[in-house]
């Protein structure tokens, strides 16, 4: 057993030539590659959600009318059609705005429901003059200002949302203004708004 | 041995040389002899080959995509005989496991036996523990449910703050922009594929070294060496199945491994906690406001792990040894202070009194709570949903829920109704059965008894509380009960004073006889079942029991279509004023056809202004869908259907009881 053993690892070398330079050569490039190609790609593929782009939908999010001047947020969900690679849900919520219209406003501001810091879901209750945060309490004026300012855990205020008001006209000659958002996602964590790529 | 065994052992051994490698797996000299305090690394092994064991049978019934994880999960648990058992063992041999890391951790670094030559094992050692960190939050995500969802999307957006290369990490480590089929794909490839693979990697190399330098023992030794076989490993085994029975009791006794509502983007999740061995980090992230956050979430971390790292070259010293033990403590200290610190904030509710001083703190714990609740509330109505008959539709459990009046009724009345109507049991019904309040949700949605309440603190509208039932028809037609707050009695109600309150009263008028009275209390005890049945409310009423009442209610349809004209002495019956059917017209007073139906109720909410319905008469009640055009609607048919089904108790009772209340 033991001979056995010693045989097999006795060192032997070979003398350098321009021959066995190539042999070298050959087989690591040969088996270099047969093991390169299938990682290049898995790696591709794995990287690939790196050319994904956030596409920040405008959607129809309520009637002006069911938003009175009255300073009250309140609360819609964001109803988009939402492709997860190979799903098409139609129609699905993919997210929530807050939508306060202030007295004499002809238009509500729009603040999405995502906070800031780490992207929790920010939280109202009717009556209450704060938007608060669940998960590190950050706290947010009807406004979406930080309460406490820079002693806040979140680093900016909540994400204003652009607004659109569009009329429509329905067959029957009726009449109502809508409230339109463009649905933007922001990174979290940094002081100022910047989108998500 | 038999002869034949023993050739067939040498033969093998021949081949493979599995003697002299048995030999030197077992007998390890273990100086000083067999002691409990050796233990630790190898339940942690023990402790990794159960994971790998129920991980791989978990594996075979998982389904990795947003419509089928918190599904297959639920099936696992459930439906699958033995798999909450199978889920439960690997749910709390993971808390184990954490555990045993700290123990075997904090061990090690006590006894400096990290010291040289054992250097390398001991950084690997480090590395294991994060590879295992690791697998606990990949895990952590793949039931797909509200509490994992929403941790793991604080967690990966955490790391989107890295500096740099942040939102790459994110996007590479969830497989997109959002949350979806990839970030399952992704994350069951790492926590069932490329983490165990690495943690093996680096367990053998952590084994291989731990037995060329030997067992680091401890002095004083207790007594004479001994051998690894049979002295030690006994004592790990034994050591082994005290885990086992610790996570077994957890897993019996603490309940089954919680799965809670299927994740939904759009729905918040107030009570999202990472698992309680992160609670430290989650609570850690308090203390740095604003910008900082990069130091509570990278910075300090990343200290603290390179400072592990490097504990066997700084503890070369006694001085150095001291500064490693003194940073355990700190570790370990800081880590208790703060899980505790957590858990105060998020219970803070349930211990203390709300004080002026105390109101933000208490406030908050409350919506944790509340959240909590309504999280487990949530899941138990979907996981009955899923077990029902119906089970769930190739779009994933979320349609069950969002198509479910029971969960979806409540915030739909909150948002759109509650503003003018209460839905309040303002003790008006008495029920036959007690409800242990425990059960309460569960008994309500089985009987389908519509219990919660969302209470108005003004309301100017009816309280649509048991709207169209037995009781609701009987008080518009009782002299008392029509003009309280509950009916006809709302502040500054039109109809307080209106027709129908004077024609009750009149009918009921004191100057009738005895005999009179009877009649025409028998009249309108008709009238209201007739009513009743006609609006379909009467699931709670037993068939045999429903039998009798159509009898009486056949004489309520007579009565209605223009008999009561001869009951009562002011020769008026319903028709005078409302159509019924064939008699009647529109345009005074709601249409009694079908009062109070689905079909009635839908068509109400959609424009109570029609001429169906209360016309001009109608001072108050938005419209929420006059239009064709569903662009011009408040709401669409489906969000109606849904108030409407949840205000008349009509949802999938999850379970065949007998109906508790007859008549």
């Amino acid at each position: 057993m033991k001979e056995a053993k010693t045989a097999r690892t006795e060192i032997k070398t070979v003398s350098w030539n321009r021959r066995t330079f190539f042999e070298m050569l050959a087989a690591v490039v040969a088996g270099g590659v047969a093991i390169a190609t299938p990682l290049v790609a898995g790696v591709v593929t794995f990287l690939s959600p790196l050319l994904k782009k956030n596409t920040s939908p405008k959607v129809r999010v309520a009637l002006l009318s069911q938003i009175p001047d009255d300073g009250m947020p309140r609360s819609f969900p964001i109803v988009a059609d939402h492709v997860d690679a190979w799903t098409k849900y139609p129609e699905q919520r993919i997210g929530s705005v807050y939508l306060v219209r202030n007295k004499g406003e002809a238009e509500p501001i729009a603040l999405t429901a995502k906070c800031p810091h780490a992207g929790c879901f920010i939280g109202y209750k009717p009556g209450d003059d704060l938007f608060r945060c669940p998960c590190h309490t950050s706290a947010f004026k009807l406004d979406g200002s930080r309460e406490r300012g820079d002693a806040e855990v979140a680093p900016r205020g909540m994400d204003r949302l652009p607004v659109e008001l569009r009329s429509v006209a329905s067959a029957d000659d009726n009449e109502a203004v809508e409230v339109w958002i463009e649905f933007i996602d922001f990174q979290t964590g940094h002081k100022e708004a910047i989108r998500t790529a | 041995m038999s002869s034949h065994l023993r050739s067939l052992v040498d033969w093998l051994d021949d081949r493979t040389g599995v003697r002299s490698l048995l030999h030197e797996a077992l007998y390890e000299r273990v100086p000083g002899g067999a002691r409990w305090r050796y233990v630790w690394g190898s339940t942690l092994v023990i402790a990794f080959v159960a994971q790998m064991i129920t991980g791989t049978f978990l594996w075979m019934a998982y389904s990795p995509s947003t419509q089928t994880a918190w599904e297959s999960v639920f099936y696992i648990q459930y439906e699958m005989p033995g798999g909450w058992l199978l889920r439960g063992l690997h749910h709390y041999m993971a808390h184990a496991m954490v555990v045993l890391l700290a123990i075997h951790f904090a061990q090690v670094v006590w006894d400096g036996a990290y010291r040289a030559p054992r250097e390398l094992n001991f950084v690997i050692g480090v590395a294991l523990m994060l590879v295992v960190f690791g697998l606990s939050l990949t895990g952590y995500l793949l039931p797909w449910d509200q509490k994992g969802y929403w941790a793991t999307s604080v967690g990966t957006n955490l790391a989107s703050q890295a500096p740099i290369v942040g939102p790459e990490v994110k996007k590479l480590a969830i497989g997109g922009v959002d949350y979806g089929h990839h970030t399952l794909t992704r994350f069951l490839a790492l926590h069932a594929g490329v983490l165990p693979g690495l943690l093996i990697a680096l367990l053998v190399p952590h084994i291989a070294l731990f037995r060329r330098h030997g067992l680091h023992a401890t002095e004083p030794l207790k007594g004479p060496d001994a051998m690894f076989w049979p002295d030690q490993l006994l004592k790990d085994s034994v050591a082994a199945l005290g885990v086992l029975a610790a996570v077994l009791a957890l897993t019996i006794y603490s309940g089954e491994a919680e799965l809670t509502a299927p994740a939904d983007p759009a729905t918040p999740y107030n009570a999202a906690r990472p698992e309680w061995y992160f609670l430290f980090l989650f609570q850690f992230l308090k203390w740095f406001p604003g910008e900082l956050e990069v130091w509570g979430a990278f910075v300090i971390p990343g200290a603290v792990v390179t400072l592990l790292f490097l504990m066997p070259w700084i503890g070369r010293s006694r001085g150095g040894h001291l500064f490693n033990v003194g940073l355990l403590v700190v570790l370990l200290g800081g880590i208790i202070l703060l899980t505790a610190q957590a858990i105060r904030d998020d219970y803070f509710a349930t211990w203390y009194e709300r004080t002026e001083a105390n109101s933000d703190k208490y406030d908050a714990s409350q919506a944790f709570l509340d959240a909590k609740q309504e999280a487990e509330h949530e899941a138990e109505r979907v996981i009955a949903l899923a077990q029902s008959p119906e089970k769930i539709p190739p779009t994933g459990a979320l349609t069950l829920m969002a198509e479910d009046p029971f969960l979806q009724g409540p915030k739909l009345f909150t948002q759109h109704c509650a503003g003018c109507h209460t839905h309040e049991v303002d003790g008006r019904h008495k029920f036959d059965i007690e409800f242990d309040p425990k059960e309460f949700s569960r008994t309500a949605q089985n009987f389908g008894l519509n219990l919660v309440e969302i209470i108005s603190p003004k309301p100017t509208a009816p309280n649509l509380w048991g709207v169209g039932d037995k009781l609701w028809m009987q008080s518009f037609m009782s002299p008392q009960l029509i003009t309280d707050r509950n009916h006809f009695g709302y502040e500054n109600s039109p109809f307080a004073q209106g027709e129908m309150v004077s024609f009750i009263q009149e009918a009921h008028g004191e100057e009738l006889s005895e005999e009179e009275r009877k009649a025409v209390d028998e009249a309108f005890a008709s009238i209201s079942i007739a009513l009743w049945l006609d609006a379909g409310t009467t699931r709670l009423v037993h068939p045999d029991g429903l039998k009798e009442l159509e009898e009486q209610a056949t004489r309520g349809r007579e009565l209605i279509a223009g008999g009561l004209a001869e009951v009562l002495e002011s020769g008026m019956s319903c028709i005078d004023c409302h159509k019924y059917h064939d008699e009647g017209e529109l345009g005074s007073a709601p249409d009694l056809t079908g009062y109070m139906s689905r079909e009635w109720m839908i068509e109400f909410i959609r424009n109570p202004a029609s001429e169906r319905f209360y016309g001009e008469y109608n001072d108050r009640m938005p419209a929420f869908a006059p239009h064709d055009d569903p662009r011009m609607n408040q709401l669409d048919d489906k969000a109606i259907g849904l108030i409407v089904d949840w205000l008349r108790g009509d949802w999938v009772m999850p379970e065949t009881v007998e109906a508790p209340l007859s008549d």
